[in-house]
């Protein structure tokens, strides 16, 4: 359970997301009505005039200023009413509810792919600096940082999926509706999500642990004869994980952000898809419901995080 | 202590750890890839039974005919709803659909026969009433989005069980074409529960070949076999699975993988793969879909039709086609492919690639050292390579510009809506089944897609009222002629290519024709 130092840490946090919340749904409700171009156009379609698009507007109450628009879309989401989609009148909550387990499921399989392969690499390369295990793994994370998503999945799919049908080449299987579907659909994208979060983990971990290894606290273990492995793992990664959290979390977040691309190149409808396809037909309710859950999945990822730092290190929090 | 910590940076301090030879390491990797792909489900393309899956392109806007607007819609709707008319995949030229048979007894009179045991798929039956409700509602209805289509509509009125006597305004024989597009879908009046303002827009209940299962936003739409459709034997399949994937090179990729048996609306880029690869076969045929440069009029040098004749002359259409399509198209000479019912010859001959005739007539217009033109387009790949195409020929007799791009909304609404902004856009026309929709819809004075409201050119008008004034196909031919003909010889547009439809499907497919409209329909189309 948590202390009291930590209740009021997260009380601090919540308080603080909610200007972060205004500010971000503000910013994008606003750079959608000063991008050019009108949604009303789209919803007239092919037999547009000029009569039904000034109809369409008023229908949709388009034409009310900018800031009433806002302080309705506040006002509505406050009460938990998201609103529909103008384009396809599906409600947002359906949308987003569908939507972003699909794109959640993924990023984890990403992430947690990162972190199985991404440690014992870390820990391999900082066990044995200047070697050429090293020199093999900080290589590796080269280029997992340098190659594109998007390369990385169209190669995996041609290599996987088309040459060997081991796995799909497209599409997503809920994990509630299948599990073993879900995860051989999601994972060529989480893996491929996941090469640059392994070269990061790695990186990072051995860069950490490597400067750990080499402080005085480790030399006295060293001669206090206490055994390597125990040194490594009961008190290496304890001293670095503080670190390894950091990274993780900027992970998810760096994650969350590079699924928009690999979602297109295999057809996932993910939050990324919902969001692109919403704002080329300018569908801005779509565009502020997709938003304000991606804003409130960083922060929640960042409160566990700021929770999590004072557990692994209780100073953080006394602080 | 120095040699101690130089020590552990040279060896690590836990080189005491059993030394990790390459080969372990190696044998270890291996070990691990094995048991990976031993423990992954082998994916063997998937057993769906009598199920037809298709790659689609891109989300419906609406489940109801008379409220969506996207182009892409009809090849959703139309395995839900039958319309009254349907039209030669070869021709366009019309065929019966739910009304078998139609008659203009006067010029201002079309009454429609319809099919017999018919029903909705919530067992509604389908007669001249609810064919009434379904035409008063689509030019009435507040949220309609095809009353322009129906404008000529001055009544209609079940004279029969199964007659329906629509009186018109003005004549019309465009009018059986445009009752084979959305403002001819069927919906059932039950399920609107008999208020024209109510609407099915995320459940379409018509009386098309599947029942309407479910839509889930930018991931599927699903059907399942009506059986009390009233074709006989149709739809060919149990039950339709449409995944929509924006991405073309997805929609192969599925396509090569066996989790679709088909994709249409591929880039035209993509037939030579298509080709290449065993088990896959290519569906092609040309489209009224229609690449130009569409031209504001209002001002400028564009005002002066010798300045665009000069534009229509400078362009290159072969070349366009091979750089731009990998030539997979044709030249389009007006808003018609060559194989349509209603094409020109006579409209043709005004648009060829003469770049002394250009030149010469740029002199004429006093713009001998040429100009600069705004252009506007959009900002993908495909189009940005139109662009430099479009540039690099029209440079030839001294017309430059830049290309200001952006997405299709954006662009379209401030090149032809109240802004005006730009002086040309190149871009695209859909097409529509009957031409007569065309020519009206992008040259009359007040349309939307006419960017200045440029009054048309003398005899334009009246050649118009003559292609909706006889319903005897050759007669409208003939008024096509001379209405094709205005168009491009005072070169209001600057048409460039034709599109062709590039589909592609599994050896297993059978039944799936193209069909100039470039909207396939899928009711006959078989897996295996």
């Amino acid at each position: 359970m948590l202390n009291q130092l930590q209740r009021r840490m997260l009380r601090r946090r919540l308080l603080q997301a909610i200007p972060v919340l205004f500010l971000a749904t503000f910013s994008v409700f606003m750079l959608m009505k000063l991008l050019p171009g009108d949604v009303a156009v789209v919803l007239a379609g092919e037999q547009a005039t000029d009569e039904r698009i000034a109809e369409i507007r008023e229908i949709y109450g388009l034409n009310r200023p900018l800031l009433v628009q806002y302080g309705d879309w506040v006002l509505n989401a406050l009460q938990g009413d998201l609103s529909q989609s103008l384009l396809s009148g599906e409600s947002i909550s359906t949308t987003i509810a569908r939507v972003f387990p699909n794109t959640m499921f993924i990023v984890a399989y990403a992430i947690l792919i990162s972190i199985v392969l991404g440690v014992p690499l870390g820990v391999l390369a900082a066990s044995r600096p200047n070697t050429w295990v090293d020199k093999f793994v900080m290589t590796f994370s080269s280029v997992g940082v340098a190659l594109p998503n998007f390369w990385l999945a169209m190669i995996f799919v041609g290599a996987f999926a088309l040459n060997r049908a081991w796995l799909p080449a497209t599409g997503f299987v809920p994990p509630q509706e299948d599990l073993w579907a879900a995860i051989a659909h999601s994972t060529l994208p989480a893996v491929a999500l996941a090469a640059s979060g392994v070269a990061e983990v790695a990186r990072q971990l051995r860069s950490s642990l490597v400067e750990i290894l080499q402080s005085q606290h480790f030399r006295t273990l060293h001669a206090k004869g206490l055994h390597p492995r125990a040194m490594l793992w009961r008190h290496g990664l304890r001293n670095v994980s503080v670190n390894l959290l950091t990274v993780i979390s900027l992970l998810v977040n760096r994650t969350l952000a590079a699924t928009v691309v690999v979602e297109a190149v295999f057809a996932i409808p993910g939050m990324g898809t919902t969001m692109v396809n919403a704002t080329l037909q300018r569908d801005f309710p779509v565009v502020q419901g997709v938003v304000l859950m991606m804003v409130l999945t960083v922060i929640t990822v960042n409160l566990i995080t700021d929770m999590l730092y004072s557990v692994l290190d209780p100073r953080i929090g006394q602080k | 202590m120095d040699d101690t910590r130089n020590k552990l940076k040279t060896e690590g301090l836990l080189a005491h750890l059993p030394p990790l030879r390459r080969r372990q390491f190696l044998a270890g990797a291996a070990a691990a890839a094995g048991v990976g792909a031993l423990g992954l489900p082998r994916m063997a393309a998937a057993q769906t039974g009598n199920t037809l899956r298709i790659s689609s392109y891109t989300n419906p806007s609406s489940m109801d005919p008379a409220i969506g607007g996207n182009g892409g819609d009809h090849v959703y709707l139309w395995n839900f709803y039958d319309p009254l008319i349907e039209w030669d995949f070869q021709t366009l030229a019309p065929v019966p659909g739910l009304a078998k048979a139609w008659e203009f007894t006067d010029p201002q009179t079309l009454v429609l026969t319809l099919q017999e045991g018919v029903t909705f798929h919530d067992g509604t039956p389908f007669n001249a009433e609810a064919v009434v409700f379904n035409l008063e509602r689509n030019r009435g209805a507040e949220t309609s989005n095809v009353k322009p289509d129906l404008a000529t509509i001055e009544s209609t009125e079940a004279t029969g069980e199964l007659e329906v006597t629509i009186r018109l305004n003005k004549p019309d024989t465009a009018l059986p074409l445009i009752l084979s597009d959305r403002a001819g879908m069927m919906v059932s009046p039950t399920a609107l529960g008999n208020d024209p303002e109510a609407n099915v827009n995320r459940n379409a209940v018509g009386a098309g070949p599947w029942k309407f299962v479910s839509w889930t936003d930018h991931d599927k739409v699903e059907g399942t076999r009506y059986e009390g459709y009233w074709r006989e034997g149709l739809p060919a399949m149990d039950n339709l699975v449409m995944t929509i994937t924006p991405e073309r090179a997805t929609a192969m990729r599925a396509v090569q993988s066996g989790q679709s048996d088909l994709a249409y609306s591929l880039a035209e880029t993509q037939k030579t793969l298509i080709e290449r690869l065993p088990n896959l076969k290519l569906v092609e045929g040309p489209t009224v879909y229609i690449y130009q440069l569409y031209l504001n009029r209002s001002r400028g040098p564009l005002q002066d039709a010798r300045v665009r004749q000069a534009l229509q002359l400078a362009i290159d259409r072969e070349a366009y086609v091979q750089a731009t399509q990998a030539g997979v198209g044709e030249p389009a000479r007006m808003f018609l492919p060559q194989a349509h019912w209603a094409y020109s010859q006579a409209a043709a001959e005004h648009v060829y690639f003469d770049l002394d005739r250009a030149k010469a007539l740029m002199k004429e217009a006093g713009v001998e050292s040429g100009f600069e033109i705004d252009f506007v387009s959009y900002t993908d790949q495909a189009f940005v390579q139109r662009q430099e195409v479009v540039l690099e020929q029209l440079s030839k007799i001294g017309v430059t510009g830049t290309f200001r791009n952006g997405p299709v909304p954006d662009i379209v609404s401030r090149f032809m809506g109240a802004e005006k902004s730009g002086d040309s856009m190149l871009s695209a026309w859909t097409g529509r089944p009957d031409p007569t929709q065309s020519y009206d819809l992008l040259f009359s004075e007040n349309s939307f897609y006419n960017p200045g409201r440029t009054p048309p050119p003398e005899g334009f008008d009246e050649a118009l009222a003559e292609t909706r004034a006889t319903s005897v196909q050759e007669e409208r031919k003939a008024a096509f002629d001379k209405l094709q003909t205005i168009v491009m010889r005072e070169a209001l547009a600057i048409t460039l290519s034709v599109r062709y439809e590039v589909n592609v499907a599994t050896d297993k497919v059978s039944g799936f024709e193209p069909n100039l409209l470039g909207k396939p329909k899928f009711r006959d189309v078989k897996v295996g």
